[in-house]
Formats: structure tokens, sequence, C-alpha cells
């Protein structure tokens, strides 16, 4: 027998919510094939128990002290811990949205959930890889997930665009990072994250190894880019957005951010914080790239979902600002600004969802004309995003773009600061456009809303939670910052 | 020296022998009608020859698709056979876990119907 | 005696083919699909020139699951790209463009 090859089954329990989310992926799999048409509902029960348990399971790991399993490859830490249960609380959110439209709009199929559990075990990997390999795989069973969900509309000529065109920026974007992580790989001579970091810090930064880093860096930093969405690289952002179901667009826009900013943290700053100094002149172009195309392009848009996918681009560009800064709490802000985003991108996504009737897919910004008069609660509930999304305090929003503005200019980027402020304004405008068509326009469609009960009840619950996060924003801003 | 071969040459003679013996009976025996249908392909073969940039079915693709996936196991499988018995109980819990899981992939096309031709 | 710089070379420039040719391509997705091939096997010399020069096997590694991937994604492309034809009766690259880009 070889000592090489044993396997410590004792320290399997650092991924059991992993393992589990696994098992439970294969009984809703094998059940849903055995289910009649009358018993349908019950996939999707099924698939919130399962994510609840896993949740409770992350839940339960956090506090655990920093762990490193399977050789290094995977890690339970703080961050892993609390972005799990974070990407598992709003997916289920997004479930409750999700399984409304999919009943006005007959999509309701089992495949819908075992794939949009298949991409959150993707993103809870991705969020514990410690190696290249494992934020590839993991990476990969998420992005695979999301192609096939944005086509599972299958009669919709949009939607099956909207996948070929994600499939293939998305194949580009991870060949792209994997050339990457082939030349970190070659000149550190480790796929781990531990090796690579004491490499980049004991590296001589003058010489040509740094040379090939950097190349290699290079090519990581666009990887992300395409995935987080960030300017030039987020051609794919608007078309897939609306294109895809809204329900998938709601779930694309809102968890896998949480995924591909560990990711980004894992790489970049477990991984090469020694190289700083090289990526953040990166991500400050891609930011203020990001923050002014998103914010300016936004003005001109019709379409509710397209306009929603450039204000994504305006807010990766603010998270990517937080890492710009280079210090601990400028990732924090970061990470603040990532759980702030996603709580409101989930409410206005649910709210779009909301007006979703059968046989009418509200996608336009008109759509939203009088619905003051028809539902005021919600009406009130979308004025609060939209203030929220642009900024205004008390709501969350502010305090997010707050919080990473203070960091930059602590860290001495003034004009950036400035720059940001600028185009921020800018972007009030358009959400205040669809304030205006809420309360001060008529409808000559009938907007009543069908949604069930439990829906609203999360969507208000939601909604609320910008408004009294925004005014007790302590306890996210200290989370946030005990991450790193 | 020479006649050592001599039990291949009447294995090779045998051999020629059960090959052949059965084509030129039928061919004797049989009755032998040819129409066109019966000269063209198998039903599942394309002409031979013909332009190379024809179309295929559509259907051709979803057994790549599905022969692609079943065959790249073979990759892991491989590695995993070759030092087997170093990797002991661990190694073959292992790979059970992940033909467990291919096979739950396999249920899932059957119960689909997407093996099936129409 | 073949250097790594060797490979590299050959890597970067299969690389290219594969990434100009996703580029430049406008006319059928199937070739879509094969570029994106070019860029994983650019992919898999880089990491096997490097596992066999470092004398370290994750390299190796690393490509058995970037061949299965690979093949999983070629799986969905091509599976949309059935969808694509079945809705639109064409896989031409000019003619999917009602999402204005």
């Amino acid at each position: 027998m070889n000592n090489m090859y044993t396997f410590d089954t004792s320290t399997l329990w650092a991924a059991l919510p992993e393992i589990f989310l696994l098992s439970a992926i294969v009984v809703v799999l094998l059940l849903d094939l055995f289910l009649t048409k009358p018993f349908k509902q019950a996939t999707y029960y099924l698939t919130q128990i399962s994510l609840f348990i896993t949740g409770v399971m992350a839940f339960n790991l956090i506090d655990q002290p920093q762990t490193i399993i399977f050789s290094g490859s995977f890690i339970l830490d703080n961050m892993a811990s609390v972005f799990k249960v974070f990407m598992i609380g709003s997916t289920m959110v997004a479930m409750v949205y999700t399984r409304h439209y999919l009943i006005q709009h007959a999509l309701f199929r089992g495949e819908y959930f075992v794939l949009v559990l298949l991409s959150v075990l993707g993103m809870m990997v991705m969020v514990s890889g410690y190696s290249l390999l494992t934020l590839y795989l993991g990476l990969e069973i998420l992005s695979l997930s999301l192609y096939t969900l944005i086509a599972i509309a299958r009669e919709r000529a949009g939607a099956v665009e909207a996948a070929l065109k994600y499939f293939v920026l998305g194949a580009i974007a991870s060949g792209l990072l994997l050339y990457g992580m082939s030349m970190i790989y070659g000149i550190s001579g480790s796929i781990n994250i531990t090796d690579i970091a004491n490499f980049a810090a004991n590296a001589d930064l003058a010489s040509r190894e740094t040379l090939i880093l950097n190349f290699g860096l290079v090519f990581l930093v666009i990887g992300i880019a395409f995935k987080l969405g960030a300017v030039p690289f987020h051609m794919w952002v608007p078309d897939v957005y609306q294109g895809a179901p809204t329900s998938v667009t709601l779930f694309l826009s809102t968890v896998p951010k949480v995924a591909a900013v560990a990711m980004l943290v894992r790489i970049l700053v477990d991984g090469l914080g020694a190289m700083h100094a090289y990526w953040a002149d990166l991500f400050m172009v891609l930011a203020v790239l990001s923050i002014a195309l998103g914010s300016v392009v936004a003005l001109m848009q019709t379409n509710i979902k397209r306009l929603l996918a450039y204000s994504t681009i305006s807010h990766v560009g603010f998270i990517m600002l937080g890492f710009v800064t280079g210090v601990i709490s400028g990732y924090g802000a970061a990470v603040f600004y990532v759980f702030v985003y996603i709580l409101m991108s989930l409410a206005a996504f649910g709210i779009v969802i909301l007006l979703n009737k059968k046989g009418f897919e509200a996608d336009q910004i008109s759509d939203f004309k009088g619905l003051s008069k028809h539902s005021p609660w919600f009406a009130l509930m979308m004025l609060v995003v939209m203030l929220s999304m642009a900024g205004v305090p008390p709501f969350i929003g502010f305090y997010a773009k707050f919080f990473i503005l203070q960091q930059v200019i602590s860290a001495g980027f003034v004009t950036l600061a400035v720059v940001a402020v600028v185009f921020a304004v800018i972007s009030a405008y358009y959400y205040l456009q669809i304030i205006k068509s809420m309360y001060f326009e008529e409808s000559d469609k009938d907007i009543t809303i069908v949604a069930p009960m439990d829906m609203q009840l999360v969507l208000s619950i939601n909604a609320v939670l910008i408004l009294v996060v925004g005014i007790f924003p302590d306890f996210w801003i200290k989370l946030s910052l005990s991450l790193f | 020296m020479l006649e050592n071969y001599l039990p291949i040459v009447v294995f090779i003679m045998l051999g020629l022998g059960f090959g052949a013996g059965p084509m030129l009976i039928g061919y004797l025996l049989g009755p032998s009608k040819p129409d066109e249908e019966k000269n063209s392909q198998f039903e599942c073969g394309f002409p031979a020859f013909d332009d190379s940039r024809m179309y295929f079915n559509v259907r051709y693709y979803l057994v790549a698709i599905l022969f692609i996936l079943f065959d790249l196991e073979v990759a892991f499988v491989f590695p995993w056979a070759v030092v087997q018995s170093q990797l002991g109980w661990f190694g073959f819990i292992a790979i059970s876990i992940f033909l467990f899981l291919l096979v739950v992939g396999f249920i899932f096309e059957w119960k689909h119907g997407a093996l099936e031709w129409e | 005696m073949v250097s790594l710089s060797d490979y590299l070379i050959l890597s970067s420039v299969i690389f290219c083919i594969g990434l100009v040719g996703i580029f430049v391509n406008r006319t059928n997705i199937i070739t879509l699909l094969m570029c994106v091939e070019l860029i994983l096997a650019a992919v898999n010399t880089n990491f096997i020139a490097f596992s066999h020069f470092l004398g370290n096997e994750a390299g190796q590694i690393f490509v058995f699951f970037i061949l299965t991937v690979a093949a999983a994604e070629v799986a969905i492309g091509l599976a949309i790209l059935t969808l694509l034809f079945r809705v639109r009766g064409s896989i031409d690259v000019d003619v999917t463009n009602s999402l204005k880009g």
C-alpha cells in the first residue's frame, strides 16, 4: 500500500453543503422524471427544501477555523460560508419569483429547477475553490447550467439566440481565463492558490518572471471582467438579459455576481495580492468605462430588461472600484456593494415578473405606466428600489455607493471618485423616468396583478429590507469587513 | 523446419473456407432478384459518394452529443484502472460515485426518449 | 531537442488563430465552435508543456478536466445550435441578429 494514495475522509465535513446539494440534485432529477403531471409542483418544493437544508449546513460552518482540504484545492473560511448562505438565500427568493413566471408562461419544467440547483452547486465550488482547477470547474458547472437555462424557452427565437450569444462569449471568456491560468501555472509551478501567493510574494518584481506573471494576469483579468460583464467585455450583457426569459434574467443578474466576485477575490486578492499594483490599473480603466457606459447608454433604452442590464454594468463598475483601493476596507466595501446590489436587483426583477400574466410579457418601461393607480403598494416598492439604485439616501444603495467612494477617496483617487459621482447623477435620470411613468402617466392596458400571495409577500419583504437595512447598515458593513 | 508452419497453413485454409463457403452456397442456392431499394445503402447510412457539403439530419447531432458525453468518462476511468490496486477501496468508492452520476444522466436521457430515433 | 519556448510559441499561434477565427468568422456557428476548441487546444498544449518541463503532474490533471469540460461545452453548443436551427431554419451568424448587438 502506497501512502501517497490514502485519503482522509474525516476532512469531508468541510464540503458537507456541496455534498448534500449534489445528492439532493440527483434525487430531484430522478424524482421529477417519475412524477406525473398533477404532482409536478413537488419539484419546486423539493428544490426549496434542498436549498434550505444546504443553507443551514453552510450557516453552521460559519466561524469554523479556516480549513483547506482536498490537497489544497478547497477552502472553508468565513468568506466562503457567508457567501454560500447569501447565495442560497437569494436563490430561494429568486425561485419564489420564478415560479410565478414559469406558470404564467408555461415553462414550468423540472429541469429548470435541477439546472438552477446545479448552477448553485457550481457557484458554491467557485466560492470555496482554492486552486485554479476547482475555480475553473466551478465556473464551468455554473456557466454550462446557465447556457441551458436560457435556452429552456426553446420556442422563443430571442431566448435561443441569447443562449447562443452567451455561450460563444462565455466560451471565449473561459478560454482566455484558462490561458491566463496556464501561464500562472507555468511560472509558479503550482495550481494551488497558496503556492501561487507564496510565489508572487517572493518574486522579483523587476525580473522576466514578473513579465510572464503579468502576461497571465492580463488574461485572468479579462476573463473575470467578461464574467462580471465589465466594459469593454460587456457586449453579451444587454442582449442576454433581454433575450432570456425574465425569470432566468433575474437569476443570472443576481447570484452569479457573488460567485464571480468570490473568484476575483480568490485569484487576484488571495493569490496575486502581491501584484495588486499591476491589476489595479486594469481595474481602474474597466471600472470607469463600466460606470460611464452603463449610465449613459441606459438613457436610451425602452426595454426595462435592457435598462436594468446597463444599470448592472454600472453597478459592476462600482464593485470594481472597491478593488482598486487595494486595502481591506476597500474590499469589504466592494463585498457590501455586491450584497446591496443583489438585494436591489432581486426586487427590481421581481416587480418586472410581478406584472407578467398569461401571454403577456411585461418588459417595456411603458408597461409600468399608471402602476400607482392599480397597485399603489407595488408602485411604492418599485419607487424604493429605483431610488435605492440611484443612490438616494436613506436607502441602502446610497450607503453602498457612499462606502465605496469613501474608500476610493481615502486611497487617494479623488478624480476617480468625482467621475463616479458625476455618472451616478446621470444614471439617476433613468431611474426617475420609471418612477415618472408609474406615477404621472396613464395606461391604456389593464394591469391587474395575478401573482400568488407568497410572491407578493416575499417581494414586499425584499423591498422593505432595502429601506430597513438602509437605516441600520452597521451589521452588514461589519460583516462584509470581517470577511477579509 | 518448414513443416512447423503446416498448422498455420491449415488454419488459413480453414479460415478461408469458412469465410468463402457460406457465401458461395448462398450465391448458388439463394434466389437473386435485385431491385433499386435493395441495392441502396441500408436505412441508416448515407450514399457513400456524394457532395461533401451535404446536409446531415439534425438527429445525428443528438447521437453525437450523447456519444461525446458518455465517451469521455473513459478519460477518468482509465487512470483509475491503472492505479486501482494502489488506490484500494477509496478509489473504488470514488469511481463508483462517478459512474453512479453517469448512470443518473443515462436514466434521465432514456426516460426522456432521447435514445429513440423517432 | 524541442524547448519549452517552442511549445509556447506553437500554443500562442494556435490561440491567436482561434481567437481571430471567432472575430473574423461571420458565416457559420459550427466554425465558431471549432475556434473555441482551438483556444482550448492551445491551453492544453501550454499545460502539458509546462507540466513536462516542470516535472509536475498538476498540469496534466488539469488537461484531463479541460478535455471533459470542452466536450460538455461542445455538447451544449450543438444542442443550442439544433434549437436555433429549429426556430430559424438556418445556423448562419448573419441571420441571428434580432437582438441588436
